[in-house]
């Protein structure tokens, strides 16, 4: 081989070294398999796994929270869904609603979630029909309230309320 | 082609600048330029880059998970004061390495070839340097001293690396046997790692030190190998 091609295919090298550990240096990936999916956000060939969101949406409707966060993970591992994460919030809202009082861990958690919703898509509308609150706001709204601690809590008629 | 000084030697002095001359070819057997241009261009900057992958990967102490840590300022300048201490060393060259008569693609590919020789020297700092806590300071002041004494020393490139390895490895010693084996690992709560070794648990809070797997002292290892291997390799100069 002429020296002269020996010297591109080192300076093409060293960048695409450079490139490599740069990425994998700010992507900070713990594991191989996230090493995959940080490369394909990235060069913006990332996607959901439709069958795991599927699967995740379907434990969501049995009331099966828990299950339905660990399929909505295996399906958006990049957490950069707006839609999966809709449901991880919904999820945390719903599981952690209760008449009296709500659970601050998980309402806490359930914001954190639909924070990275507004962060995603702003505009973000859901499609399901089944869902009271549509939009990340409403959401956001719903779980701050359960989390402050006002007069109103004391009023008895809010156990009429429902969940949404 | 004879030398002509020989003609007026003796013969027992002849047969012995013969045999010295046999020895001399023996131990640095003529390499062929596209082979050294190999090792130069291509085997010596994949040795550096893995090194500079390798020297910030730490492998978790719960589930074994990569954790990069990027280099603190001090690797840089610590690999900074390593580089002029190689060319004082007369490990490089600079006018071997950058000249007017190479071509610009030749001069390209060797500042590549130095910058993954800087960047791994960073990196290997970053894994030798404690991250945090007294230990820190300790051992990056032990670094310090002994590269600014070094800067000032009449070094050849032999004792250089040799001095270099010395270094390392006490610095490895230091680090992933001596450090490690004082620090708690395992995913056991507070009061039980108290109750089942208060020494460790009480080394690893008052000299702050991070919890890694055991893995990452296998790999720390084997990138400071990498690394002097790389260093043996580097040619002083690379004109043909």
């Amino acid at each position: 081989m002429k020296e002269k091609y020996i010297h591109i295919l080192s300076i093409a090298g060293v960048v695409c070294g450079f490139v490599f550990i740069t990425f994998l240096y700010w992507a900070e990936p713990r594991s191989l398999a996230e090493v995959t999916s940080k490369g394909q956000v990235v060069i913006g060939t990332y996607s959901i796994d439709k069958a795991e969101f599927d699967r995740g949406v379907t434990a969501f409707r049995a009331e099966d929270f828990a299950a339905a966060r660990a399929a909505f993970d295996r399906a958006d591992p990049e957490k950069r869904d707006a839609a999966t994460q809709f449901y991880v919030a919904y999820s945390y809202y719903r599981q952690g609603w209760g008449r009296v009082s709500s659970d601050d861990k998980l309402f806490a958690q359930g914001i954190a979630a639909v924070d990275r919703v507004i962060a995603i898509d702003p505009n973000f509308r859901s499609s399901d029909g089944a869902l009271t609150m549509k939009t990340p706001t409403e959401l956001k709204t719903e779980l701050d309230e359960g989390l402050k601690l006002t007069p109103s809590d004391l009023n008895p008629l809010k156990l009429m309320k429902e969940r949404k | 082609m004879q030398d002509e000084s020989l003609f007026d030697k003796p013969l027992d002095e002849i047969e012995q600048v013969e045999a010295e001359t046999s020895v001399a070819a023996r131990r640095m057997p003529l390499t062929s330029a596209p082979q050294t241009a190999l090792r130069t261009y291509i085997v010596l900057p994949a040795i550096f880059l893995a090194v500079t992958l390798l020297g910030g990967l730490r492998l978790g102490a719960a589930d074994n998970a990569f954790i990069f840590l990027k280099p603190a300022l001090i690797c840089l300048v610590f690999a900074s004061a390593m580089l002029v201490l190689f060319v004082r060393g007369g490990l490089i060259e600079i006018a071997g390495w950058f000249s007017e008569e190479f071509s610009t693609v030749r001069n390209a590919a060797n500042a590549g070839v130095l910058l993954t020789l800087f960047s791994a020297t960073v990196q290997i700092f970053n894994s030798l340097i404690p991250e945090q806590g007294l230990p820190f300071w300790v051992i990056g002041f032990c670094f310090l001293w002994t590269i600014w004494n070094n800067l000032f020393l009449d070094l050849d490139t032999k004792k250089l690396l040799r001095s270099v390895g010395g270094l390392f490895a006490l610095a490895f010693f230091a680090k992933y046997l001596v450090l490690a084996n004082l620090t708690a690992t395992g995913d056991a709560g507070w009061l039980q790692r108290m109750i089942q070794d208060p020494a460790k648990e009480a080394f690893t809070w008052l000299l702050d030190l991070p919890r890694y797997s055991a893995g990452t002292g296998y790999l720390q290892f084997f990138a400071i190998a990498l690394y002097l291997l790389g260093l043996y390799l580097t040619p002083r100069r690379t004109e043909k």
